[in-house]
């Protein structure tokens, strides 16, 4: 059986096409234009509101929603915020928007296990890049609204584009919780290694083998939601992976002396010129 | 270890933000909101990356997340120092400041009939003064009614 043409036929894929109308029509509202208004902006709001729903629906009606009440409230902050932030004027609020983004994502990485993920979202994002962002907007912010934040470009086909895109990759996911994958697709990960290796598998685990998703998740042994999350990171970060480290730390190095290289623009300082003089 | 729910979930959730991020890089102006937009889009792929990982007990997703977060770094650092350079030469953050550097057989980018800007200016309440007003330079310069 084609999974496009019964997504088609199905509830869920009627449902899935009027979150994608919804949510491009939403954004096409809510993106800055010369013929906006108030009223506009609202029903903007409101079409997002139902296509977020939409897409919450669909994705429980493909089977993949589930009902973790942190975890939607935290993806919820997530996904409204990231809406504002490519939707508001003002390049500040769409900053700070982004940072109650990175709060969001933060909580979501923190529900998946990852903590040390989770905090350094927080530390090296809204602690570090976010305010250089504020820094720089604070240096170049030209006086008065300028007119280049309220109109965009092309916002009827980019909406369309990004809505589209969305609702395509809605239903892979839900078709990845759902199909039986080819025989191409169904590789021995390692964590599968590691499960057979350790024979005693625990029912939960063996029941998700009978539901059958793309790859069995691991059983034991290979386990990253432990107490010692952080520990079991840097061990695998400064082990395998030791030498993908020093080259981040050359490109730090790197950024750094092109970032100061760029601005002082070999301009001699007035150091210079009194060692000069002398 | 994660169910599988929580893996579509968290799929979700990385698709909605991929696409948000590019939607807003497609269609804002301003290189700063853009350079937001892109850091959306790695939002997403790093929830992604994590999802994945922890659904299959492997630690190259969240390795791989730390290299995004150190790339990320160090891509505003050079970035933010070009728009400090594109701002200091053309007094703008538009990136259509730069459409010279089009194809030639792009159209230019004309802005007909800007919107007017509509926002209500904020009225302050009125405080007495209290003390010696400070000799100087005129503190009205420095101000700004919106962000």
């Amino acid at each position: 059986m084609d999974p496009v043409s019964t997504a088609t036929v199905s509830p869920s894929g009627l449902l899935l096409a009027g979150s994608v109308a919804a949510l491009a029509a939403s954004l096409w509202l809510l993106l800055p234009k010369a013929s906006d208004t108030v009223a506009s902006r609202r029903l903007g709001f409101l079409l997002g509101a139902v296509a977020l729903v939409g897409f919450a629906a669909t994705g429980r009606s493909l089977g993949c929603v589930g009902e973790d009440a942190v975890f939607l409230t935290v993806a919820g902050i997530a996904v409204i915020s990231g809406l504002a932030t490519i939707v508001t004027r003002s390049p500040v609020y769409s900053a700070i928007w982004f940072a109650m983004t990175l709060a969001g994502v933060s909580g979501v990485l923190l529900v998946l296990g990852a903590q040390f993920l989770g905090v350094a979202t927080i530390v090296v994002y809204a602690g570090a890049i976010l305010v250089m962002f504020l820094f720089v907007l604070m240096l170049a912010q030209p006086s008065g609204m300028a007119p280049y934040d309220r109109v965009s470009n092309e916002p009827m086909l980019a909406a369309a584009a990004g809505a589209v895109l969305l609702g395509l990759l809605t239903l892979s996911i839900g078709r990845l919780s759902a199909a039986e994958p080819p025989a191409c697709c169904r590789m021995p990960s390692r964590a599968q290694a590691l499960a057979a290796a350790a024979a005693p598998a625990d029912g939960a685990a063996a029941k998700d083998d009978e539901t059958t998703s793309l790859i069995a998740p691991a059983t034991a042994g290979g386990d990253t939601g432990d107490a010692n999350e952080v520990a079991h990171l840097g061990a695998e970060l400064f082990g395998r992976h030791l030498f993908a480290v020093e080259v981040a730390g050359v490109l730090l190095l790197v950024a750094l002396v092109g970032a100061i290289a760029v601005v002082s623009r070999g301009e001699a300082t007035e150091t210079d010129h009194r060692r000069e003089g002398r | 270890m994660i169910p599988a729910t929580m893996l579509t979930n968290a799929l979700l959730v990385g698709a909605v933000l991929f696409c948000l991020g590019l939607v807003g890089i497609l269609t804002r102006r301003n290189l700063i909101v853009m350079f937001l937009s892109a850091e959306l889009m790695l939002q997403g792929v790093s929830v992604t990356l994590v999802a994945w990982s922890r659904y299959h007990g492997d630690w190259g997703g969240q390795v791989l997340v730390v290299f995004v977060l150190t790339v990320a770094a160090c891509e505003a650092a050079v970035a933010l120092v070009f728009v400090l350079q594109a701002f200091a030469s053309t007094g703008r953050l538009d990136a259509s400041a730069w459409q010279a550097l089009r194809e030639e057989n792009l159209p230019r980018v004309i802005d007909h009939e800007l919107p007017a800007d509509d926002r209500v200016v904020p009225t302050w309440p009125h405080l007495s003064p209290a003390g010696v007003v400070p000799e100087g330079h005129d503190s009205r310069s420095l101000e700004r009614d919106h962000v």
